[in-house]
């Protein structure tokens, strides 16, 4: 057999965020109000915090006007303001107002029709002038993923809104970074500012080391966002604000697991079932003490009970999700032990919220509405019926499941789901795709196929969207319908999405005039590129065109969320 | 999200239902002494209008015009409503002129094309999941290609190791027609193995006469042989399922010219009848 090609093992660090950083710049961030008071003598040797600083931080430097962050967007990362000063805008920013020329509303019945003789004849086919309509107040500077937008006149889009001031030392963003969450506000540069911007894998490990650095951080978060999140969470919404401050106070922030799910998830497919569990270290382990019910802030849980010497997995529990709600109940209603019946295991990295048991007792319990409280009491120590061996709780065949959690399609809000044994291959899908998309189909009809089920590569929508993460201009968002988006007049086709997407469902195309010439860059030649992905037909009369197009029943746009929707699919007869 | 049983029989009783509203209708008609073939005529414009127009839905699925799901329901049952209507229509007797006798053999061979694709269409695709693994049809010269290529590389390093003559004329005389094209296409309809297991049979003959390393030459050669066996079964069955509509779309625009045709003979007799 020939030898292979041996090359260095990929470490974390090969790829630093800020690849420029000097020692100068090292030792320049570390004096930020923020981080001097860190004792480097809590790192490990392995872990240094002189090498966290140089690999998951960068200096960036903007002008007045340029738009730091965006509302909305994905954010992985945060600021602390090194010089300068930045405008937060409380009261929202418009779409138009930071480029996006997305629409809001679905098209008109004629809009719809014209569709019939409007579409192109060639593929991708652009109207170049439209690029340069609408966008107003708002330009582009720099390139590829330095490129930034900023607001030509500042000052009348600050008369417009409400801000408030930051200045130096002071830290935003950090909201986004620690959930993985939209931004909550837009950050506008003020003044010529300098910020240093830290990664949230540097911002774990500094958080999980130095306790002075996880109170100031967390203490931002508590006061900034923390309450607001509960009363948004459907179980604490009936809570008032004396009882959520009181939750806010003692409710604890923890991150499990090491690696980026989207990143590593691939390595592990196909490897022996325990072997993939020794990677997911437990969050709550069966039979253990139930020390507060758990609130995924952010990534993927693998819900399992032991079976003989293996874990059958019974379920998954993505973002917004609740685990040891029903043992808790149990507790209070009858009292005896309080201990999970079942492990929560961090599939790549999992925040969580812990909400003491004391607490969710006192406030949250005895007036809950009762469609949030579980419909049956959840005794310790039942056997798991034999008829259900080989399926979970909400009936979902066993491997199934395991199949959707491995590929991590549990990630979808609108996964494109095809029942192959159901399937004619005739394409409808396909075409009805085309036909809403100026004849550019924006899916692929194949994928992962188990039991019969296909996950198609279509945009999933997902939950956790990592292509939103890092995109330089904001022309990747998730729309006010929920769909995540591209607004083709925004992307500079750097195709940082489309290298994040973990399921490879963005596609990097050349763009062509109406005569079908390709479009090209007038400095080099090169053509301008563009990510296209599934929109959902979120601006199609009637909702998405391909599951309407499905003569057989066959396909589905499913979030993968609802499990009881998905059971009821995959079990129709 | 409705079980498709329960929706069978809710279609059905629906179908049913339609069926004795026009039955009545056309008999209180005759009742009324008037020529009925004239309503029930109509009818069955109004019926075929409607199932003409799931391919038109089909050409508009930017319009909120429904699910297609639904509309090929409708299609089926009210195309089984139609058979009954056609059947009323003509007075359930043999078709007297040659114009009406092409217009009945039209009739029943968008029926028998309708029902058999109806058919193919639900119990196709499950044979095709469990067949190996499922291709894009128009991969499929793609793939096949790629195993062609794949197996005369083999062949030539067969030879070119081990001077394999029985390999070599094997390959020629007998694997390289079998990769250039789509092959047994009706024995992969009618669910035959034999000549894949001939092909199998025929590599396995050429063993005693190999070394070790030529075993497993041949050993790499069958996967591929399999392979592409496996193409063609996905060739034939999505061909077919691909191919029954090109039967069934333009036997009813056949269809619509000889039922016009019928409509304005009929009216032109009946304006000189008495």
């Amino acid at each position: 057999m020939a030898e292979g090609i041996a090359i260095a093992r990929p470490q974390r660090w090969d790829r630093p965020f800020g690849p420029d950083m000097t020692d100068d710049d090292v030792a320049r961030v570390l004096e930020q109000p923020l981080l001097r008071d860190i004792d480097p003598g809590q790192f490990p040797a392995s872990l240094p915090l002189r090498e966290i600083v140089r690999n998951d931080t960068r200096l960036r430097r903007f002008a007045p006007g340029d738009v730091i962050v965006r509302e909305g967007d994905y954010g992985s990362s945060m600021f602390v303001i090194i010089t300068g000063g930045v405008q937060v805008v409380t009261d929202g920013v418009d779409d138009a107002e930071l480029g996006r020329a997305t629409r809001k509303r679905p098209r008109t019945l004629f809009q719809a029709l014209r569709q019939l003789w409007g579409n192109a004849g060639q593929p991708e086919v652009r109207d170049v002038a439209r690029y340069f309509q609408g966008a107003g107040n708002l330009d582009l500077r720099g390139e590829a993923e330095d490129a930034r937008t900023y607001l030509a006149d500042v000052d009348a889009f600050l008369e417009r809104h409400e801000t408030v001031p930051l200045s130096d030392g002071a830290a935003f963003g950090e909201i986004a970074a620690l959930a993985r969450s939209p931004r909550t506000a837009t950050v506008v540069a003020d003044t010529d500012t300098e910020v240093v911007e830290l990664r949230w894998q540097g911002l774990r490990d500094i958080r999980r080391r130095d306790a002075g650095f996880r109170e100031h951080i967390d203490g931002l978060y508590r006061e900034r966002s923390l309450a607001q999140h509960l009363r948004e969470a459907p179980l604490f919404a009936h809570l008032d604000d004396a009882a959520i401050d009181d939750i806010a106070r003692h409710t604890t922030f923890e991150t499990h697991g090491t690696q980026e799910w989207f990143r590593d998830f691939k390595k592990v497919k196909g490897d022996d079932p325990s072997a993939v569990l020794g990677q997911e270290p437990a969050v709550a382990e069966e039979g253990h003490y139930l020390d507060g019910l758990i609130m995924i802030r952010s990534g993927f849980a693998r819900v399992s009970e032991g079976l003989d010497q293996g874990q059958r997995t019974t379920g998954y529990a993505v973002q917004n999700d609740v685990f040891g709600l029903e043992e808790i109940v149990h507790h209070w209603r009858h009292g005896g032990p309080l201990a999970f019946r079942r492990s929560l295991r961090a599939i790549g990295s999992v925040d969580i919220l812990r909400v003491p048991t004391a607490l969710v007792e006192r406030h949250v319990l005895p007036n809950a509405p009762a469609d949030q409280l579980p419909e049956a009491d959840a005794g310790g120590g039942e056997v798991t019926p034999a008829w259900l061996e080989q399926s979970t709780d909400r009936g979902l065949p066993q491997s199934l499941v395991d199949f959707f959690v491995d590929e991590r399609t549990i990630n979808g809000r609108a996964a494109m789901v095809i029942d192959t044994d159901r399937c004619t291959a005739c394409d409808d899908c396909v075409r009805a795709c085309a036909s809403a998309h100026n004849a550019n189909p924006r899916f692929k009809r194949h994928g992962p196929i188990h039991d019969g089920k296909q996950v198609t590569n279509a945009c999933m929508h997902c939950a956790d969207p990592v292509c939103l993460i890092g995109c330089p201009t904001g022309a990747i968002h998730r729309h006010e319908s929920g769909a995540v988006v591209i607004d083709d007049a925004t992307c500079i086709g750097c195709a940082t999405c489309a290298n994040a997407c973990p399921y490879d469902n963005i596609t990097m195309v050349e763009i062509r005039d109406g005569n079908g010439e390709f479009i090209v860059d007038e400095q080099t030649g090169q053509p301008i590129m563009k990510a296209t992905k599934c929109d959902l037909c979120f601006d199609q009369l009637g909702g998405p065109a391909c599951e309407r197009a499905c003569p057989h029943d066959a396909l589905i746009r499913i979030d993968m969320h609802d499990q009881a929707r998905l059971a009821e699919w995959i079990n129709r007869k | 999200m409705r079980a498709l049983a329960t929706q069978r029989l809710r279609n059905g009783l629906l179908a049913l239902a339609a069926l004795a509203i026009v039955g009545a209708g056309v008999y209180v008609d005759h009742l009324a002494l008037r020529d009925s073939s004239f309503l029930s005529g109509w009818l069955l414009v109004a019926a075929f209008v409607v199932l003409a127009a799931f391919n038109a839905r089909k050409k508009l699925p930017f319009l909120p015009l429904g699910s297609a799901a639904g509309w090929l329901r409708l299609h089926a049952w009210l195309g089984l409503v139609t058979v009954a209507i056609f059947a009323m229509h003509g007075g359930w007797s043999w078709p007297g002129g040659g114009l009406e006798a092409l217009l009945w053999g039209l009739f029943v061979a968008l029926l028998v094309t309708g029902i058999g694709g109806l058919a193919l269409s639900r119990l196709a695709p499950r044979p095709l999941t469990e067949h190996g693994e499922r291709v894009l049809f128009e991969r499929i010269p793609r793939y096949r290609a790629q195993l062609a290529g794949e197996v005369e590389d083999l062949v030539t390093a067969a030879i070119d190791e081990h001077g394999s003559s029985a390999i070599a004329t094997h390959y020629s005389r007998r694997l390289r027609p079998y990769f250039a094209r789509p092959r047994h296409v009706l024995r992969h309809l009618l669910g035959s193995h034999a000549p894949v297991r001939r092909l199998q049979r025929e590599l396995r003959a050429l063993e005693r006469y190999l070394s070790a390393s030529g075993r497993e030459t041949l050993d790499a050669i069958e996967a591929r042989v399999v392979a592409k066996d496996n193409l063609d079964y996905h060739y034939a069955w999505q061909g077919l399922l691909k191919g029954w509509l090109f039967a069934h779309i333009p036997l009813t625009y056949a269809t619509a010219v000889v039922a016009a045709v019928h409509i304005v003979t009929a009216y032109a007799f009946a304006a000189s009848t008495p």
